[in-house]
């Protein structure tokens, strides 16, 4: 993952400031990302064959498959529009229907859609388009963070412009036990490994004065297990609400944590409205990264 | 939907996919005007499709420039190919010890139609090793961890087999013809496993050995692309048959989970266009 931090560095350099968001789409189902990307409009694009790729793109996670209805739930098409992009991508070649014929898989000539010279995404480029969604539907501040020794990392993010913010630093440090990123990443390890940390960062320090002793991290871990996501508050002259989301791998392993917060005067009221809209926004983004291995199983070939 | 539609519904997505393809096939990033020469279509045609690959996140600009590479999604799609394999997750702790046992670059090859892919691999620890990618895809008398799999396989679909490469590959015959090439595999069946020679280690050779299903039949094979086999004395390293009697274990335990995706579609139904490469054989 050290890669991913070195390139996020020499990519990017500060972050970027970015505006708040435009009127947020708060509808529960799975958010397309390329519906937001390309809000500026048609550019001269073949729509019945965006289609057709929307439909294909679907098929880009570790699912085993889907059957019409579904995908026009989950794609806001109709069948007839899902029925016709499907055929087209059979007789293409690029799916296959399963020995039952109900069910649509990935088809073998989707292995011509390589190219031997790219290099594949690593786990800041998945993320990418998922961090601008939650920051477009918040307006908020969301941070990209992965685990390094007791420190949680910040990789990559988006800070808001609105007053009262968290600070966001390419490369910056902050102790697993002080954040809500970190705390799931301390959440989703072994209960030996919480143990180890515990005993290795007595006593675990809070800023600015405070200290966090190991039963209310347990207790928060467990919360944090019950709930699959954390929601806490840091209190201070300015309380903050955070809210942390474990991106998983193919190992049911962490690949990191994506966060978002705010004052909690202002992200409380908003927060229970937006969740499930960034949950589908996580959810979606984990289908993608549960094809990777964690980034830094470095042996393995890619 | 009158037949006219359809038909402009089709050509319109064939077109784009024949974009797509092509920036694939293409080493370095090109524009337009260059793809347009290359596929005989009109500059206006070829526009629209890399606009509709572009915001569909199939393509994207190459350094802010004109031209076009390839996104994220095409690596996703692939990815989730290779993940519809039980043996891409399965195979990976016994890859990791094999590559860590020998030092080599480990891969795993499965068999899809005529051809065999990579789905798995393994680097090795050594200063200087072989660098190879997830997804290659060979036809199955070409190189080492494809032959050992064709071996396997009866008289019969051999005939298939060498019918299909001249139907649809001629470029791609054995350059020593196919007799020549049978009494390879006829050697390479006896012998349990196949070697290529390296030309970075004179004396030393690299070795696949086939995986076999429940009933026998060669559904893989497992290659080590390294020095691991002197050609004076052609005796396997262990590590490597201890994975591939740890993988077949596996599959033996549970045959549907590790039956392939595509084993419902005939061999001969599966196309792929790979480059060819003139002459390959099976020491290649």
């Amino acid at each position: 993952m050290v890669r991913s931090v070195l390139r996020a560095k020499g990519r990017d350099g500060p972050l970027p400031l970015a505006g708040p968001d435009p009127a947020p789409n708060l509808a529960p189902r799975r958010v397309r990302v390329s519906e937001t990307d390309n809000e500026g409009g048609d550019r001269g694009q073949n729509k019945a064959t965006a289609r057709i790729l929307a439909v294909l793109s679907e098929f880009a996670s570790d699912t085993s498959g889907f059957g019409v209805t579904e995908l026009s739930n989950q794609l806001g098409m109709t069948k007839n529009m899902v029925y016709r992009a499907l055929t087209t991508l059979v007789e293409q070649g690029y799916l296959v229907r399963d020995p039952s014929h109900q069910r649509y898989q990935l088809g073998f000539r989707v292995l011509e859609l390589q190219n031997e010279n790219a290099i594949e995404p690593d786990f800041r480029e998945l993320c990418a388009p998922y961090v601008r969604k939650v920051f477009q539907l918040t307006g908020e501040s969301v941070s990209l963070m992965v685990r390094a020794g007791d420190y949680a990392v910040f990789i990559d993010g988006v800070e808001t412009r609105r007053p009262g913010t968290y600070r966001s630093q390419i490369g910056g440090l902050r102790p697993l036990h002080s954040g809500a990123s970190g705390r799931v990443m301390l959440a989703f390890s072994s209960d030996q490994d919480i143990s180890d940390y515990v005993a290795r960062r007595q006593p675990m320090r809070l800023a600015p004065d405070g200290e966090l002793t190991p039963e209310r991290l347990w207790s928060e871990i467990a919360g944090i297990r019950k709930l699959g996501y954390a929601r806490m508050v840091h209190p201070g002259a300015l309380p903050m609400l955070a809210t942390a989301f474990p991106i998983w791998d193919m190992d049911n392993g962490l690949h990191g944590v994506l966060s978002s917060g705010a004052p909690l005067e202002r992200f409380a009221s908003e927060i229970d409205r937006l969740m499930p809209s960034i949950l589908a926004i996580v959810d979606e983004l984990c289908h993608r990264t549960r094809l990777y291995p964690a980034d830094t199983q470095q042996w393995e070939m890619q | 939907m009158g037949n006219a539609v359809v038909r402009a519904f089709n050509t319109s997505a064939s077109h784009v996919f024949d974009v797509l393809r092509f920036v694939c096939a293409c080493p370095e990033p090109l524009g337009v005007t260059e793809i347009s020469r290359q596929l005989s279509l009109p500059a206006s045609t070829v526009f629209r499709a890399l606009i509709t690959l572009e915001d569909a996140d199939y393509i994207r600009r190459f350094q802010n420039t004109p031209k076009f590479e390839l996104a994220t999604t095409p690596h996703l799609l692939n990815r989730a190919l290779f993940s519809r394999f039980e043996l891409h997750r399965a195979s990976r702790p016994h890859l990791k010890t094999l590559a860590q046992a020998t030092g080599e670059t480990v891969s795993l090859w499965a068999r899809l139609g005529w051809y065999a892919l990579r789905i798995g691999g393994a680097f090795g620890s050594r200063d200087i090793y072989h660098r190879a990618r997830l997804g290659e895809t060979r036809l199955l008398h070409d190189g080492a961890a494809a032959s050992v799999i064709l071996a396997g396989l009866s008289r019969a679909e051999t005939a298939s087999y060498r019918a299909f490469v001249d139907r649809n590959f001629s470029l791609a015959q054995p350059s020593s013809g196919w007799t020549k090439q049978q009494d390879d595999l006829d050697r390479i069946e006896t012998r349990g496993f196949a070697s290529g020679p390296l030309a970075m280690a004179p004396g030393f050779e690299a070795v696949a050995v086939p995986v076999r299903d429940e009933t026998g039949r060669p559904v893989a094979s497992i290659m080590v692309d390294g020095p691991v086999l002197r050609s004076d004395a052609p005796e396997l390293e262990p590590g490597v048959l201890r994975a591939r009697d740890a993988l077949e274990a596996l599959i033996a335990h549970d045959p549907p989970a590790f039956r392939s995706p595509f084993a419902h579609i005939g061999a001969d139904e599966i196309l792929i266009r790979i480059p060819a490469r003139e002459g390959a054989d099976p020491a290649g």
